[in-house]
């Protein structure tokens, strides 16, 4: 199928968006990378009278340290999160995300910002910015404004960002010599939709996890932090008895939500099995 | 697809229920109403725009009351169709219990949906009805003069 009729627009400058975005509301959308909407579009599942086409705009471009924080343009693609020497040495979790989003295709187009502004619950970056504890750099019409991942994701598709504002960046905290990564995502077929999937991190020293954060995505509306298992696992030598009780409160403190094939108990229970992969290999990580 | 949840309203037993009964009210809770008329008593026809995420679909469909009990609980039968997006079919039994602190409205629903929205958008269609479904008690609750009380677990499927 092809789109219905839509006027196109590429401003140069972000006030020239956010003017734009002010002068049309929820007749027009963003476009980034386009590679879900350009499918909505043409599904014509939605039917927007105008696209601002925001890829000509440098200041959403670019990944570069600033201070303690790495900062993350919202127009930067994954194959260049998964190219960067800086996210590997400074944000190594999203370097082992990235090979489980979608095709090579769709990794060459699709951006970093998109997926955040988009909200998927089955997406990888919502959960690793949530599992890093990311600040999200927002403008709108009256400024500039910065909200947390945690903050940021309030539901289904539904973030904290306002029709009028356009998500600018990130900055994720520059990782510490200890900090240890996993991630791990379950899919029928690979490049998939994640039935269930994990971005976490931890401080290591010896057998014991500090500062940890497990965030488990696609399993309800938005991603979802594990507090109880990581109050559990927090300060303790990490060994199969303390795997067990994790993945056990995991399983409770988590209300998973059913998709059309697979069963909200299907869903708990992958929980348990991507917690006890996640700890045993962060056991066995240097 | 099935969804079943219950939700505690702060209002009496027979507000809510001439809350459901009453389509002004309807119109202002169900998210995205744009038109809603009776026929008949039994019959109900409304004009709906579904936004989830990227997805803005207009559905227009009718809803068919049966086995009504005032103030205890009825059925409905329901269908719509949201143009080139898909179509949704199903049948939902609402019952009302007087509990501590207000009503308590259980409903057991079970649809299908079809088309591309089926096709495509399955992957989150639970969790887009639960959205949904929660939304109109927030608005209904609020249409009333009332709040939506949390449950300790709400179950859900």
């Amino acid at each position: 199928m092809k789109a219905a009729q839509f006027d196109y627009v590429k401003p140069k400058t972000l006030s020239e968006a956010l003017d734009l975005l002010v002068e049309t509301g929820d007749d027009a959308r963003l476009m980034a990378g386009g590679q879900t909407l350009l499918a909505t579009l043409n599904m014509r599942l939605s039917e927007p009278s105008i696209l601002i086409d925001i890829t000509g705009i440098t200041e959403l471009k670019g990944i570069s340290v600033q201070g303690e924080s790495l900062r993350i343009g919202a127009l930067v693609t994954h194959t260049e999160i998964e190219d960067s020497d800086l996210v590997a040495k400074h944000a190594p979790l999203l370097k082992l995300a990235v090979p489980h989003i979608a095709h090579r295709a769709i990794r060459n187009l699709g951006t970093w910002g998109g997926s955040l502004a988009y909200g998927d619950p089955a997406a990888e970056w919502p959960a690793c910015s949530i599992t890093l504890q990311a600040t999200m750099i927002i403008r709108g019409p009256s400024g500039e404004r910065r909200i947390g991942a945690e903050d940021f994701f309030i539901d289904l598709y539904t973030t904290s960002l306002e029709p009028d504002e356009i998500l600018v960046a990130t900055e994720i905290p520059i990782a510490s010599k200890d900090q240890i990564s996993y991630f791990n995502e379950l899919a029928r077929r690979h490049g998939d939709y994640a039935v269930a999937g994990i971005a976490a991190v931890a401080k290591k020293s010896g057998d014991v996890l500090r500062d940890c954060v497990f965030t488990f995505f696609s399993v309800g509306a938005t991603p979802v932090v594990a507090t109880k298992a990581q109050a559990l696992i927090d300060g303790q030598e990490l060994n199969d008895q303390l795997i067990k009780e994790a993945v056990e409160i995991a399983r409770s403190e988590i209300e998973a939500i059913a998709d059309l094939t697979n069963s909200a108990e299907a869903k708990q229970h992958l929980i348990g099995v991507l917690l006890e992969r996640c700890l045993k290999d962060m056991l066995a990580q240097k | 697809m099935e969804l079943n949840g219950e939700q505690l309203i702060a209002a009496p037993i027979p507000d809510v229920w001439r809350g459901l009964n009453d389509i002004d009210v309807l119109a202002k809770s169900i998210p995205g109403c744009e038109e809603i008329s009776r026929v008949s008593p039994e019959e109900i026809h409304a004009k709906v725009m579904f936004k989830i995420g990227p997805v803005r679909a207009r559905f227009s469909g009718k809803l068919l009351l049966s086995d009504v009990i005032p103030e205890q609980a009825c059925s409905m039968a329901f269908e719509g169709s949201g143009g080139a997006a898909g179509f949704a079919k199903g049948r939902s039994r609402v019952e009302l219990k007087l509990v501590d602190g207000g009503t308590l409205v259980s409903y057991t629903t079970e649809a299908s949906i079809g088309g591309k929205l089926g096709q495509i958008g399955g992957r989150l269609i639970s969790a887009s009805a639960k959205k949904i479904a929660d939304d109109f008690f927030q608005k209904f609750a609020k249409e009333l003069g009332g709040e939506v009380i949390p449950l300790q677990s709400a179950p859900e499927d």
